[in-house]
C-alpha cells in the first residue's frame, strides 16, 4: 500500500548575520546551507496496518508525511501509494487519501462544518446517499452530531478536532496519515479519539501512518513501530520489540511509609533512590520479579508499588537522550 | 449536472458565506478605497478647474471630468476588487497544502472564489449606480450603455484577477508580495487614465499605451459607460492577448513555484 525507496528531501535555506548590517549583507551574498531532512528513508507497509511514526522534533516526521501525501517533492528516491507517485497529485490519488494535522485546520474557520462538508461531498464526488450514511455514521459515533451547524471558530479544540478527523473521513480514504491528531487535547478528549481511531480501522481495515508525540496513542494503536532520528529510519519493527529495547528487566516502583536505611537487598537491581529515600526505582528481570516484590512487601512498610505501564515511554524518553543506545542494541 | 459544475457552485455558495461573515468589513473593504480615490479626485480636480465651468481641458469640462472620474470609481470596484492578499498568505502559511490534498486545484478554488466576489460586487455597483444615479454626477445612464459596460468589465476583471494571481503565488519566492500589488495598482492607476484622462497625455505616449493593457483597464470602459465607446472589439483582443500571456506565466511561476514549496508552518 506505502512502498518508498531511499526516499530522500534536502531542504535549502540561508544563513543570515544578526541585526541590520546582517540583513544588508544578506541581500548581496548569501551563504546556502543544505539540511537533509529525510535521508534514504525505505518502508513498506501493508494494506489495514497502523504505523507509529515516532521521533524528537525536527527528526523528519512531518517531512516524510508531506512527501506521503504529495505536498512536497522529494528531492530523490522513490515512493509509491496505493499505486500513485503523490508527488505527481492525480486526482484519482487525492481520493484515496487523507491527512490529519493536529495543529493545523483544515476546515473553513468562518463558517460550520456542515457547510465545510457539504463542499467536500462536491470536491471527493462523494454520492448524496453515501454522504449522508457517512456523516450519520461517524456523527453518532463522536458524538458531534448537534455541532455541525455552529462556527467551527467557536468550536473548542477537541470538539474541533473531531470534526476534522470527520471531514477527511469523509471520502473513505484508503491511506490515512495522522500527524499528531491528539495534539492539545485533554485525557478524555484523546481517549475519544483514540478509541474512534480504533473502532474505525477495525471496520474498514486501511493503512494509518500516525505521528505523536503521546506514547498513550502509539500504544492504544499501533503494532509495528518506526522510530526516526536526524532524518534516518532508526527502529523498525513490533511495538513489543521496542519495549524491550533496554533489555527485558520489568521496572517496578515501591513507595515506603517512613525513610528505608537498610539498602543492602536493592541493591541488585540497580536502584534510583527518591530524595528522602522513602521510593526506589528497580529494574528486575522478569524471573525474580514475583519472589523479589514478596519479599520487599514482607520485610519493609510498603504503601503503593507499581510496575511501569507503559515501558514505551521510557525507552522513547531514553533513546532521545542517547541515541546511540539504538546502534548497541539493534 | 456532472460533478465538475457542482464543485465550482459549491465553491461560489461558499465564498459568498465566508466574504459576508463580516459584512461590515466586506463593504468597508469593497467601497472604502473606491469612494476615498474618487473624493481625493474630486478635490484635486475642483482645485485645478478652481470652480470655473467653462475651462476645458482636453476636451473635458469640470462637470464631464468629475463624470469620468465618478464613472472611474465604478470600474474601479468593478474590475478591482478583488484582492490576492489571501491567496499569498494561504502559501506564506502553509495552507495551500489543505488545496494539494483535495481533489480541488488551488487554481480552481480561487477561481471560484473571485466568481462569487464579481456577483457581489456586480450586485453592489448596480446599487451604487441606482443610489448616485439620483444626482447628476455620472450623467444620463442608458439600459444597452450599461450592458456593453458591465460586459466588459467582467472581461477586464478577469484580467486583473490573473494578475493578482500572478502576484500572490510570487509568494513562494517573495515573503510579502503586496508591495507589488501596490507598485502594480499605482502604475496601472496612472498609466490606465484613473487618475489623469488619457486625452491630456502627450500622444506618442498613448500611441504606446495603446499596445499595452493599461488603457483598456480603466480608460476605454469609462467611455462606454459615458456612451462615448460602443462595443470594442479592440479591447477584447487586445487584453485577451494579454490575459492569456499572463495566464501562461502563471502556469510556469505556479510550476516552479509548488517544486519549491516546503509547506513550511503546518
Amino acid at each position: 500500500m506505502i512502498k518508498t525507496s531511499l526516499l530522500t528531501k534536502n531542504f535549502q535555506s540561508y544563513k543570515k548575520a544578526p541585526g541590520i548590517s546582517g540583513s544588508i549583507k544578506s541581500l548581496f551574498k548569501r551563504e546556502y546551507l543544505t539540511k537533509t531532512a529525510v535521508d534514504q528513508f525505505t518502508l513498506e507497509v501493508t494494506k489495514g496496518e497502523i504505523i507509529g511514526l515516532l521521533g524528537p522534533n525536527g527528526a523528519g516526521k512531518t517531512t516524510l508525511m508531506k512527501m506521503f501525501t504529495g505536498i512536497i517533492v522529494p528531492s530523490s528516491g522513490e515512493i509509491s501509494i496505493a499505486g500513485h507517485v503523490p508527488s505527481q497529485r492525480e486526482k484519482s490519488f487525492r481520493k484515496k487519501i487523507a491527512l490529519v494535522m493536529g495543529q493545523k485546520s483544515q476546515l473553513w474557520w468562518d463558517i460550520p462544518a456542515m457547510d465545510s462538508f457539504h463542499l467536500l461531498q462536491k470536491f471527493y464526488e462523494i454520492d448524496k446517499k453515501a454522504f449522508e450514511n457517512r456523516l450519520e455514521e461517524m456523527g453518532q459515533l463522536l458524538g458531534v452530531m448537534d455541532l455541525l451547524h455552529i462556527h467551527v471558530r467557536k468550536l473548542s479544540l477537541g470538539e474541533r478536532m473531531k470534526l476534522e478527523l470527520m471531514a477527511s473521513l469523509l471520502h473513505s480514504p484508503e491511506v490515512i496519515f495522522l500527524d499528531e491528531p491528539t495534539i492539545g487535547l485533554d485525557l478524555i478528549a484523546q481517549e475519544n479519539i483514540r478509541k474512534f481511531i480504533f473502532e474505525y480501522h477495525k471496520k474498514n481495515n486501511i493503512s494509518i501512518i500516525l505521528t505523536s508525540h503521546y506514547m498513550a496513542d502509539v500504544h492504544a494503536l499501533c503494532k509495528r513501530l518506526i522510530l526516526i532520528h536526524g532524518g534516518q529510519k532508526a527502529f523498525d519493527g513490533k511495538l513489543s520489540t521496542f519495549e524491550q529495547i533496554l533489555g527485558k528487566d520489568k521496572s517496578v516502583s515501591f513507595s515506603f511509609r517512613n525513610e528505608v536505611n537498610d539498602h543492602r537487598v536493592f541493591e541488585q537491581f540497580n536502584p534510583t533512590w527518591s530524595e528522602n529515600k522513602t521510593q526506589v526505582d528497580l529494574l528486575i528481570p522478569e524471573s525474580e520479579l514475583r519472589n523479589f516484590s514478596a519479599q520487599v512487601l514482607r520485610d519493609f512498610p510498603v504503601i503503593d508499588f507499581s510496575t511501569d505501564k507503559m515501558p514505551i515511554e521510557k525507552v522513547m524518553k531514553t533513546l532521545m537522550k542517547n541515541p546511540q543506545i539504538l546502534n548497541e542494541n539493534l | 449536472m456532472t460533478w465538475n459544475i457542482q464543485k465550482w457552485l459549491q465553491t461560489i455558495l461558499i465564498s459568498w458565506s465566508n466574504f459576508t461573515t463580516y459584512r461590515l468589513n466586506f463593504f468597508l473593504q469593497v467601497i472604502g478605497p473606491g469612494l476615498v480615490f474618487f473624493f481625493i479626485k474630486y478635490n484635486l480636480w475642483s482645485a485645478i478647474y478652481g470652480g470655473n465651468n467653462t475651462i476645458v481641458l482636453g476636451g473635458y469640462t469640470f462637470r464631464s471630468m468629475i463624470q469620468y472620474h465618478g464613472w472611474s470609481m465604478i470600474v474601479l470596484l468593478l474590475c478591482q476588487g478583488m484582492t490576492a492578499n489571501n491567496l499569498s498568505e494561504d502559501i506564506r502559511m502553509g495552507r495551500i497544502s489543505n488545496y494539494l490534498i483535495y481533489p480541488m486545484n488551488f487554481w480552481e478554488f480561487h477561481t471560484a472564489a473571485f466568481i462569487a466576489f464579481e456577483f457581489l460586487q456586480l450586485f453592489i455597483c448596480a446599487v451604487t449606480i441606482g443610489l448616485i444615479g439620483f444626482t447628476s454626477l455620472l450623467g444620463p445612464i442608458h439600459f444597452e450603455v450599461l450592458i456593453n459596460a458591465f460586459c466588459y468589465c467582467i472581461f477586464v476583471s478577469i484580467f486583473w484577477f490573473a494578475i493578482q494571481y500572478l502576484t500572490g503565488i510570487i509568494a513562494f519566492w517573495l515573503e510579502e508580495t503586496w508591495t507589488l500589488r501596490v507598485i502594480f495598482s499605482i502604475i496601472s492607476g496612472f498609466l490606465s487614465g484613473a487618475i489623469i484622462p488619457l486625452e491630456l497625455f502627450p500622444t506618442k505616449l498613448v500611441e504606446v499605451l495603446s499596445y499595452t493593457p493599461f488603457p483598456y483597464l480603466t480608460y476605454y470602459p469609462v467611455k462606454m459607460f459615458m456612451g462615448e465607446v460602443g462595443f470594442f472589439p479592440k479591447g477584447y483582443l487586445i487584453l485577451g492577448v494579454w490575459l492569456a500571456v499572463i495566464i501562461i506565466i502563471n502556469k510556469i511561476v505556479w510550476r516552479k513555484g509548488i517544486k519549491m514549496y516546503t509547506a513550511a508552518g503546518m
